[in-house]
């Protein structure tokens, strides 16, 4: 039964003439998981607002959004706030009251719903959601995957039919976007909810998804069961890129030996299991192991961390516990953990910006209080902090080069285009951009990232890469804490362990990764005892291919 | 089972009204001391070993509310002596004495309350009053430590790239200004996004109701009854002349001793009430916890 129809739908900015959104059609049906993926721009976001009229941006519209034969745009049913609902990116901003008890019932409060009706229907999604410990605590001291959850059970308190999820787990790390994603599912299937979603971490969610709508600059590229659909995304590089690794080395594999390979025989593979099946069906042989290139001397330590501690509190367990680390020269040195196992706590102490109570921090051999005043920031050590909106101040991009001093030609890659646009406009991975190139304009040696591809497409992450490796090739050295274990992958140098305030384990992305089951890359999990060292989609097409050839020359 | 401060708000509020209500609006040097006991015994139970300290200042300022009143007004038949010509007059300082002991009550009164009133307990009552405004007020409750958080982020992010200096003054200034020119973008912002999120939920489509965890049960009843039977004969004792008073020009007082005693028993028995209420609920605890 369709639940929501969309038809011919365009719209237009007020104050734009070119049209965002072009004659897009399709429906969904309930019960279903309908994927909307599409490139930074491609008008997924305001695609999604117009579901919901509450939301629809200002502008021009054109054709008809209907759900349950109603058009929402036109017929008035107060009713219908309650049977879409609607969770978008950043879990702080969303919530609206002081305590979790009070974000859960305002939804019902604002309908006027009756307090013993309430108390009901909070003390049910608060038991499903498993919110019940945290019930009486203050949203302000959830960590950002609780407040995200919260945001879900405060709108599904509601009753919604259909749920529309616009990036959710973009500013999540790993394991609470996975918690995040795990109970959409369970929603899914518990209630035969009806689910929007547009995500960038595809790995999860395509497996799971009924219908894939492909959008390419306002206009559907591809609405189909995601493996139909996954033929006609094909072309779109900037989709094509976040899609699940098995997917890709299949992609991979059979446009290079398409000659040799029968691709009638295999279907596109999601997962990781259908993936390895793939591998396996004749790509494994003698070559199971990259040749690493021989690691770079270890040098002179830039910066170095002796037995650091450090606590926010007298009262409170230390979050830094005789942390030792050293970053060398031209080296890009990745820090990965878990949430809360102190990784940013870490990196702000070596910048300097919290007083650990024991322990030394030396940059370039000189003890930080050494640095008078701000010389430490100025031609030396610089961090991008991880939400870049804290640096960004100015009303154009161009205002904020300027009170940096730094041009635009200058930087080592191209924001140009950027100039006239307001920095809280663009998309998070154009942000990004603009804020590195403020903290490069502090000219330092020794770079500091935090979790520099929070929210970002594959797309971007692979220009933050390229960015990355041209500083280190310029003379750059740069301390890396990140969630995001396919970045450290591709861009680390070597690759550190986080633990409980301290480093427990380490080495070059290869031995690291592939010597992790569960912190790990898709890739590798995916070649697991198939390939000795294979962390990127590179390294295993690279593998499988050698592989495959052998066997075509016997 | 309740400790004080686990009575539903409104009950407790009652108790407050009628204690701070009989206090300032009557003026009876015996109702300003037994507000005065009423509110140390309660800190005392309260807080048990851990004090907090400031004493000395609550005596110097009521030593200070009792020496000024003299030197302000020289009413009052029996002086004392003259100072630059004025007369210094015994009424005078008892007035100010009295007057003394009555704002270091109150304050005390309201320490406490505030003390036990979370923010949620005050939404309750004032969500009572108005819906409206007690969404507001718990938005504004979430605000403040949000926007000290984020200010302190954004200090941090600008000194991490030398944009935030303390070098110099004029630089100092500058990166203060940054900061909050930053602080209103973010702030603008954020609110589109929470209204964009009021606005999914439906606000503004119905008349809003209001939901809250407390509940009024039988010990609630039974307190706020008892509260009223002592207001009642405070209020008795009062209108019938019983707790007239007055200073000035010289002492006098009410004639009716009976009516005198009931009334000073009743508003003790009412400024005691919290403390008593905090000791009853720790001895049934006490026995109720031999049992496990």
């Amino acid at each position: 039964m369709e639940i929501l129809d969309i038809k011919n739908l365009t719209f237009t900015y007020r104050g734009t003439t070119a049209p965002t959104i072009k004659d897009v059609s399709f429906s969904l049906n309930a019960g279903e998981v309908l994927l909307l993926c599409g490139a930074t721009g491609s008008g997924k976001s305001t695609l999604l607002r117009m579901l919901k009229r509450e939301l629809t941006p200002l502008g021009k519209m054109q054709g008809s959004v209907v759900y349950k034969g109603k058009n929402i745009h036109i017929e008035e049913a107060p009713h219908l706030a309650t049977k879409i609902g609607f969770v978008a990116q950043r879990p702080e901003g969303q919530i609206v009251t002081d305590k979790v008890w009070h974000e859960l019932a305002f939804g019902l409060e604002n309908m006027g719903v009756k307090k013993e009706v309430m108390a009901r229907r909070i003390a049910e999604i608060a038991n499903y959601f498993g919110i019940e410990k945290w019930f009486d605590r203050d949203v302000a001291d959830l960590s950002g995957g609780e407040k995200q959850l919260l945001n879900l059970a405060a709108v599904m308190v509601m009753d919604p039919e259909v749920l529309i999820l616009d990036e959710p787990t973009a500013q999540l790390d790993p394991i609470a976007a996975s918690d995040f994603l795990a109970t959409v599912r369970k929603l899914n299937a518990d209630l035969s909810l009806s689910v929007i979603i547009c995500e960038h971490r595809l790995e999860e969610i395509v497996p799971y998804a009924d219908k894939l709508l492909a959008i390419d600059k306002g206009q559907v590229l591809a609405f189909d069961a995601p493996k139909a659909a996954f033929a006609k995304v094909r072309e779109c590089e900037a989709i094509m890129k976040n899609m699940p690794a098995a997917s890709l080395v299949y992609e991979r594999l059979t446009a290079e030996y398409k000659d040799s390979i029968n691709t009638g025989k295999y279907e596109v593979p999601f997962e990781i299991r259908e993936g390895r099946e793939f591998l396996q069906s004749g790509f494994t042989g003698p070559y199971t192991k990259i040749d690493e290139e021989a690691g770079s001397k270890k040098s002179v330590p830039v910066l170095k961390v002796t037995d650091l501690r450090f606590r926010y509190d007298r009262n409170e367990p230390d979050v830094l516990c005789g942390l030792n680390l050293s970053l060398y020269e031209n080296e890009i040195l990745c820090l990965l953990g878990g949430n809360g196992s102190g990784k940013t706590t870490a990196l702000k102490a070596a910048a300097g910006l919290i007083k650990p109570y024991a322990g030394k921090v030396e940059v370039f051999g000189r003890k930080l209080a050494s640095y008078k005043a701000d010389s430490l920031y100025k031609n030396c050590l610089a961090m991008l902090p991880q939400d870049v909106q804290t640096i960004l101040y100015a009303d154009s991009v161009k205002d904020e080069l300027l009170e940096s001093g730094i041009e635009a030609g200058s930087l080592p890659y191209d924001i140009s285009y950027l100039l006239d646009r307001h920095p809280y406009d663009l998309s998070g991975g154009e942000q990004q951009l603009v804020a590195l190139a403020k903290v490069l304009a502090a000219g330092p040696k020794i770079l500091l990232l935090d979790e520099p591809t929070k929210g970002l497409d594959a797309l971007y992450k692979e220009k933050i890469v390229k960015i990355i490796k041209d500083l280190k090739a310029a003379g750059v050295s740069v301390l890396i804490v990140t969630h995001d274990v396919e970045f450290a992958a591709g861009v680390a140098d070597r690759c550190l362990m986080f633990f409980r305030g301290d480093v427990v384990s380490g080495g070059t992305p290869r031995e690291f990764f592939s010597g992790n089951t569960f912190y790990t890359t898709a890739a590798s999990r995916l070649s697991r005892g198939l390939f000795e060292n294979a962390v990127t989609v590179d390294d295993v097409v690279k593998l499988a291919g050698l592989n495959h050839v052998e066997k075509q020359k016997n | 089972m309740n400790r004080f401060e686990e009575y539903n708000p409104i009950t407790v509020a009652v108790i407050y009204l009628c204690i701070l209500g009989i206090s300032m609006f009557f003026i009876n040097p015996a109702l300003q001391i037994l507000s005065f006991l009423g509110a140390v015994s309660y800190d005392a139970v309260r807080r048990g070993k851990k004090r907090r300290g400031g004493y000395l200042w609550y005596l110097t300022l009521f030593l200070i509310l009792t020496f000024v009143n003299p030197l302000v007004s020289h009413n009052g038949v029996t002086v004392l002596f003259f100072l630059n010509n004025n007369a210094i007059t015994l009424e005078s300082i008892m007035f100010g004495a009295n007057s003394g002991i009555m704002i270091l009550a109150a304050i005390l009164w309201l320490r406490s309350f505030s003390d036990i009133t979370t923010s949620d307990r005050l939404l309750y009552l004032t969500g009572r009053l108005s819906p409206k405004i007690s969404l507001i007020l718990s938005m504004a409750i979430r605000y403040v430590p949000l926007f000290r958080k984020q200010a302190k982020k954004i200090e941090d992010g600008g000194k991490a790239i030398g944009i935030y200096t303390k070098d110099s003054i004029p630089g100092n200034i500058k990166s203060k200004l940054r900061v909050f020119s930053a602080m209103v973008t973010w702030a603008l912002e954020n609110g589109i996004i929470t209204a964009d999120s009021m606005s999914a939920r439906g606000y503004g489509l119905k008349r809003r109701t209001s939901f809250s965890v407390f509940k009024i049960n039988k010990e609630d009843v039974a307190v706020l009854l008892a509260v009223c039977l002592l207001f009642a004969g405070v209020m008795y004792a009062v209108l019938r002349g019983g707790l007239d008073f007055s200073f000035y020009p010289r002492v006098t007082t009410g004639k009716n001793a009976a009516l005198y005693i009931t009334g000073c028993i009743s508003y003790g028995l009412l400024v005691l009430s919290p403390a008593l209420l905090e000791i009853w609920s720790n001895i049934r605890w006490k026995y109720l916890i031999s049992k496990i």
